[in-house]
């Protein structure tokens, strides 16, 4: 347990990379915030009026494009064992991620289950992810 | 792929952390070069190489040596 925890921490990176990933992460909670707030607009049916709505999604966007940029960025100057680690773990969750989905959507088309959510693509990517990263860590301690 | 990193990293009294803080990677990065458990990238190699003040293939040999066709 304490080994993962270690890994999960990450400690030893260069000052650039914890910069980076400190972006990266600033980012990403920018946005999960408005992806938050354009859904509650709608589940909520806010009588916000289209402006506001537009002026959402348009925040959206542009954050969007600035995590992606941001994760481009620190991939691409990250420590070479490490980005060995996060690309071995971005193919795993990838891979994970068209498996999961493609069966799903031929168990929905024969309608043995329910048709698959595009929520459960980020929240697959994210969790295959997450443990591609600790076990790439645990293997080259 | 086996080295003499750590052999030549204790004949300077580095400390893991040393070696990368002088070739800007991470400690992890250094312990899995030293315990082979990962290849170095050819600039990384290089960066050694200029370090140790030595030529690669002195610090990095090839396990098996199979015959080029």
């Amino acid at each position: 347990m304490r080994a993962i925890i270690e890994v999960i921490c990450a400690k030893g990176l260069p000052k650039r990379d914890i910069h980076n990933a400190n972006r990266v992460n600033l980012l990403t909670l920018l946005w999960a915030s408005t992806m938050l707030l354009g859904t509650v607009i709608i589940e909520l049916e806010l009588p916000l009026g289209d402006a506001i709505f537009t002026a959402v999604l348009l925040l959206h966007v542009t954050i969007s494009i600035m995590m992606l940029l941001a994760f481009k960025r620190f991939i691409t100057e990250l420590d070479e064992l490490e980005k060995k680690v996060q690309l071995d773990a971005l193919a795993i969750a990838v891979g994970v991620a068209i498996i999961v989905f493609s069966s799903g959507s031929i168990l929905a088309n024969a309608a043995l289950v329910p048709e698959l959510k595009p929520w459960l693509l980020i929240i697959i990517i994210a969790v295959t992810y997450m443990i591609g990263i600790i076990k790439g860590r645990l293997a080259y301690r | 792929m086996n080295n003499r990193l750590k052999e030549l990293r204790a004949q300077r009294r580095w400390t893991q952390a040393d070696l990368a803080d002088k070739l800007a990677v991470s400690r992890q990065t250094v312990n899995a070069i030293e315990k082979g458990k990962y290849d170095p990238s050819l600039p990384l190699a290089f960066k050694l190489a200029r370090l140790f003040d030595c030529p690669i293939e002195s610090i990095f040999q090839e396990e098996t040596l199979e015959p080029i066709r």
